[in-house]
């Protein structure tokens, strides 16, 4: 039987592995992305989509402070694409105004992360799915392909840190591919991103210790 | 559709072909950046380039794709609550000090922010050239509060023009 992750691709063949899938302990992860066992499955599982539960509002609501420095942020990087520097500098510029003036979150735990990542997995994305399939847009589709695989690399770091402890990220490294948001734990950044397939020198390393 | 000669400095091997090919010597500056003006547009240089270093970039685009309602409301739901998730993965990391907890919470806020970035950007922003963000910064100049920034905004106007009209024709 082969087993294939639903991140990046990666095929466990039993055939040519010397321990059965179900073998492997539960803190085995992915050896390219990571990611842990649960996020595998069996190649003849067909693919059951899950329908999402939570009716959203199709109402456009304002945007959040947060999500306007985001807006921003964003846009400083179309025009950096563009090679507007000073335009992008601008943009960079405001993007910080509105993240200085957003509000504290009254709930600041590690639980409470993983519990927005939860529903992302849950309900946000199967939503996005679905209406960007009824309406045929396939920007919006790839947003989710991408954001929905990046979401389930940090729920399972939430996890592993919430099971494993602290020892997971001793004397290593953590890297953000700067194009998808994909977070590896390792020495080195993959050759490849395993989610958006950017080379290595496209990863950040985290190097921590300094103020935001 | 006028075009200039953009050098990517990553991938340059400087083989220096461009210098040989520039009818006007536009890509021979000492920062490695092509003087856009000097450049003609007539992409010699990146069809010369053996590294595939030089692209050529428009200088007016067209319209972004249009977004349903619907489409936008999602993608807006799921970026707030990434905002969230950045915002709250800062506080913790500020609290931290040096535990090791605190590149992963750097690193979960960041990769927050870019999926954030990328959902906005499918929800309607993803050209600064468009009318919705021409819209959304004209809108920061109404009752601004005290401390708001107006001048960048204003800045950001003047050199960046719209591409859209109200029917949506590009200009």
């Amino acid at each position: 039987m082969k087993y294939i992750c639903v991140i990046c691709g990666f095929v466990y063949d039993e055939a040519k592995e010397p321990v059965l899938f179900s073998a492997l302990p539960d803190t085995w992860i992915c050896p390219v992305c990571g990611a842990r066992k649960n996020n595998f499955h069996a190649e003849e599982d067909k693919k059951k989509p899950q329908e999402a539960h939570t009716i959203y509002e199709t109402d456009l609501q304002p945007l959040s402070t947060a999500q306007l420095s985001a807006l921003c942020s964003n846009l400083a990087r179309g025009c950096e694409k563009q090679y507007k520097f000073r335009e992008s500098e601008l943009y960079t510029q405001l993007s910080e105004y509105f993240l200085r003036h957003t509000p504290q979150e009254p709930e600041a735990s590690l639980d409470r992360i993983t519990a927005l990542l939860k529903e992302d997995l849950n309900e946000g994305y199967k939503t996005i799915h679905r209406i960007a399939s009824d309406v045929g847009d396939r920007g919006a589709l790839r947003v989710c392909v991408w954001g929905e695989k990046v979401t389930r690399i940090l729920h399972d770091l939430m996890e592993r840190y919430a099971t494993e402890g602290e020892q997971f990220l001793a004397d290593t490294n953590i890297w953000v591919c700067s194009i998808c948001g994909f977070v590896y734990v390792g020495n080195t950044a993959p050759m490849l991103c395993p989610v958006c397939k950017v080379p290595d020198w496209k990863f950040e390393k985290i190097e921590g210790g300094i103020g935001l | 559709m006028k075009q200039v000669a953009v050098r990517n400095i990553r991938l340059c091997t400087k083989d220096c072909l461009c210098l040989y090919v520039c009818p006007t010597g536009a890509t021979d500056t000492e920062n490695s950046i092509i003087d856009t003006t000097k450049c003609t547009g007539c992409k010699s240089c990146a069809d010369a380039c053996p590294n595939g270093a030089i692209s050529m970039v428009p200088l007016s685009y067209p319209a972004q794709q249009k977004k349903q309602d619907d489409v936008i409301a999602i993608l807006n739901a799921v970026s707030y609550r990434k905002m969230q998730a950045e915002t709250i993965a800062n506080q913790i990391a500020c609290q931290a000090g040096n535990q090791t907890v605190q590149p992963l919470m750097q690193a979960i806020a960041r990769s927050s922010r870019l999926i954030a970035e990328d959902l906005i950007r499918e929800a309607g922003y993803m050209l600064p050239q468009s009318a919705n963000a021409q819209d959304f910064l004209q809108g920061l100049l109404t009752n601004p509060p005290d401390d708001f920034p107006t001048e960048i905004v204003t800045e950001l106007l003047t050199r960046i023009p719209c591409n859209e009209t109200k029917e949506g024709i590009i200009q």
